[in-house]
C-alpha cells in the first residue's frame, strides 16, 4: 500500500508529467483557457489515462510477450488509446453536450498526448504490476489535472489583469507555464 | 511466420477495438437537443430570418452544427460576444452580407394609408398585426420583435420601423459615461484597495469596476446592491468615475433583462404561430379539391335521378 503511495505521489509532484517530464504540452496550452473546460478535459484525460494502463498492461503481458511480439508494442498501444479515446469522446457527447461543444477538437487529440502512450510505455519499461500500472496511470493523470486546472485559473486571472502590451497572448502563457514548471522543481529529491 | 503472427495479432485487436466501438455508439445516442436548446436562449427571437434560417431555433440547430455564430444582425456584437463564450469559439466580427446591427425598433402602420389587405399580418412571425380584411390594421408594439418581415409584402407601403426608446435607470445624475472612454481609463486602477473599506454597503468596488461588462460576475459580486452613494468616487485616488461605471453597468444589465424577457415571450408567440399555422394547413390539406368536389355531386345527382 506504501509503495502505491510512494507512486502516486512521485507521480503527482515530483515526476508529474507535465512540469518535469514535459509530456502532454499540447492540451496543457490548449485546453486551459477556460477552468470549466479544464476540469472537463481533465477528467476525460483521467478516464482514457487510467483504462489505458490497465490495458496495456493486460495485453503486455498477456498477448505480446507470450507471442514475442515485443516490437508492436508501439502501435497497438495507439491503437488501443485511439479505441478508448472514441469511447470517452462517445460518452462526452452523450452525457455533457455542452462540454462536447466546448472542448471539440481536443477530445480526439488526447490520442496524441503523448503522456498517454509515455505513461504506457514506461509502465513496461519500469516493470510494474497491474494494480502499480493502474497506480502509476492514476497519478500521472491526477498530476495532468492538477496542472492543467491550476494553469486554467492562472489564465483566468490573466484575463483581468494588467498585462504589458508586448506580453499578451502567447507570450504571458509560456512564462506562467515556465514559472509553474520552476514550482515544481522544488519537488526533485523527495523520493531520491 | 513472426510476420503473419503480428500481422494476426494487430488486425484481431483493431477488429475487437472497432466491434466495441460499435456497439458503444449504438448504446450512447447523441444529445444534441440540450445544446440546442441552451444556444436558442440566448438568440434575441426576433424570428427575422435575416441569417437565411427560417427562425432562430433552425438557426441554433445550424450553429450546434457548427455554422458560423456571426449571421445574426438583431444579436449584435454582443450575441456574438455569448455565444463565443458558450461554444469555446472564436469571437469574430458580425457577417454584415447578413444585414446591420441596429438599434432595437419596432413597427408601426400609418394607419390612414392601410387598405386592409391583411398581407402584413399575415408576414409577421409572431402575430404581432391584428386587423380584418378590408379594415385598418395595427401593430401591438409591446410584441413587435422589429423583424421588417412586414414591410415588403405592404402594398402602400404605409408601415415604418421607429426605434424604440430604451428606459433609463439612472437615479443620480451623474455625467453618461461610456464604455469607449471606460476601456482608455482602466489603466488608471492602480488596485490599492482603497475604495473596499469605503463601502458602505461592504461591496468590492474595485473587483466590480474591473468585472464590469461580464453580467454574471457582476451578479456575484451584487452589484444590485449598490446604492450608488459615490464614497468610493471620492477615495479612489486615480479618480476613476467608479459610480457611473456602476450605473451603466446596471442600465446594460436592464437592458439585457428587458431584452431577454422580451425575447422569450416572441418565441412562445412564434411557436404559437408555427402550430396554428400547420394546423390551418393540415385542415386545408384535408379539404376535398375542386375536380373530386365536382365528381361528388355528379355522384349525387346521378343517385338522384
Amino acid at each position: 500500500m506504501s509503495d502505491a503511495l510512494v507512486i502516486l505521489l512521485g507521480t503527482i509532484f515530483v515526476n508529474n508529467f507535465v512540469m518535469v517530464q514535459f509530456l502532454g504540452l499540447c492540451p496543457f496550452m490548449g485546453a486551459s483557457q477556460k477552468i470549466d473546460s479544464a476540469i472537463g478535459m481533465a477528467a476525460a484525460t483521467t478516464f482514457v489515462l487510467t483504462l489505458a494502463c490497465a490495458a496495456s498492461y493486460l495485453l503486455e503481458h498477456y498477448l505480446l510477450q507470450p507471442l514475442n511480439l515485443e516490437y508492436l508494442r508501439i502501435i497497438t498501444f495507439i491503437v488501443l488509446i485511439a479505441a478508448l479515446v472514441q469511447f470517452a469522446e462517445m460518452v462526452i457527447r452523450a452525457t455533457q453536450p455542452l462540454l462536447y461543444q466546448v472542448l471539440g477538437l481536443f477530445i480526439p487529440l488526447i490520442t496524441t498526448n503523448c503522456a498517454v502512450l509515455g505513461v504506457a510505455l514506461l509502465n513496461v519499461r519500469h516493470q510494474h504490476s497491474l494494480f502499480q500500472s493502474i497506480v502509476y496511470g492514476f497519478g500521472a493523470a491526477l498530476g495532468f489535472s492538477m496542472v492543467l486546472i491550476v494553469f486554467a485559473a492562472m489564465r483566468e486571472r490573466q484575463t483581468s489583469a494588467d498585462i504589458p502590451k508586448p506580453f499578451r497572448g502567447a507570450a504571458i502563457n509560456m512564462i506562467s507555464a515556465g514559472l509553474l514548471s520552476l514550482a515544481f522543481m522544488g519537488f526533485t529529491g523527495m523520493n531520491g | 511466420m513472426t510476420v503473419l503472427i503480428g500481422t494476426l495479432t494487430l488486425t484481431i485487436i483493431g477488429g475487437l477495438c472497432a466491434a466495441l466501438l460499435n456497439y458503444a455508439t449504438r448504446y450512447f445516442k447523441t444529445n444534441s437537443e440540450a445544446i440546442i436548446e441552451l444556444i436558442n436562449t440566448r438568440l434575441p427571437q426576433t424570428q427575422c430570418a435575416q441569417c437565411g434560417y427560417p427562425g432562430c431555433r433552425p438557426y441554433a440547430e445550424a450553429i450546434s452544427k457548427g455554422d458560423p455564430i456571426n449571421k445574426c444582425p438583431p444579436g449584435g456584437t454582443a450575441l456574438i460576444q455569448e455565444l463565443a463564450d458558450l461554444l469555446g469559439r472564436e469571437q469574430v466580427p458580425l457577417d454584415t452580407s447578413y444585414g446591420e446591427s441596429l438599434p432595437p425598433r419596432v413597427a408601426v402602420i400609418r394607419e390612414a394609408e392601410c387598405i386592409g389587405c391583411t398581407l402584413c399580418a399575415i408576414a409577421c412571425p409572431v402575430d404581432a398585426i391584428i386587423g380584418a380584411p378590408q379594415m385598418m390594421h395595427s401593430v401591438i408594439s409591446r410584441d413587435c420583435t422589429g423583424c421588417d418581415l412586414c414591410l415588403e409584402p405592404c402594398p402602400v407601403d404605409c408601415i415604418d420601423m421607429i426605434v424604440v426608446k430604451t428606459v433609463e435607470v439612472r437615479p443620480l445624475r451623474l455625467p453618461r459615461i461610456d464604455q469607449d472612454a471606460l476601456d482608455l481609463i482602466q489603466y488608471d486602477c492602480i488596485h490599492c484597495g482603497l475604495c473596499e473599506p469605503s463601502c458602505p454597503r461592504e461591496l468590492a468596488p474595485q473587483a466590480l469596476f474591473w468585472h464590469r461588462t461580464e453580467p454574471e460576475r457582476l451578479q456575484s459580486l451584487n452589484l444590485a446592491d449598490c446604492i450608488e452613494c459615490r464614497l468610493c468616487d471620492r477615495v479612489c485616488p486615480s479618480n476613476i468615475p467608479l459610480t457611473a461605471s456602476f450605473q451603466a453597468a446596471k442600465q446594460r444589465q436592464y437592458e439585457l433583462d428587458q431584452s431577454r424577457a422580451k425575447a422569450r415571450e416572441a418565441q412562445a408567440r412564434f411557436e404559437r404561430r408555427q402550430r396554428r399555422v400547420s394546423r390551418v394547413q393540415a385542415k386545408v390539406r384535408a379539404r376535398p379539391n375542386k375536380q373530386d368536389r365536382l365528381s361528388m355531386i355528379d355522384r349525387l345527382r346521378n343517385q338522384k335521378s
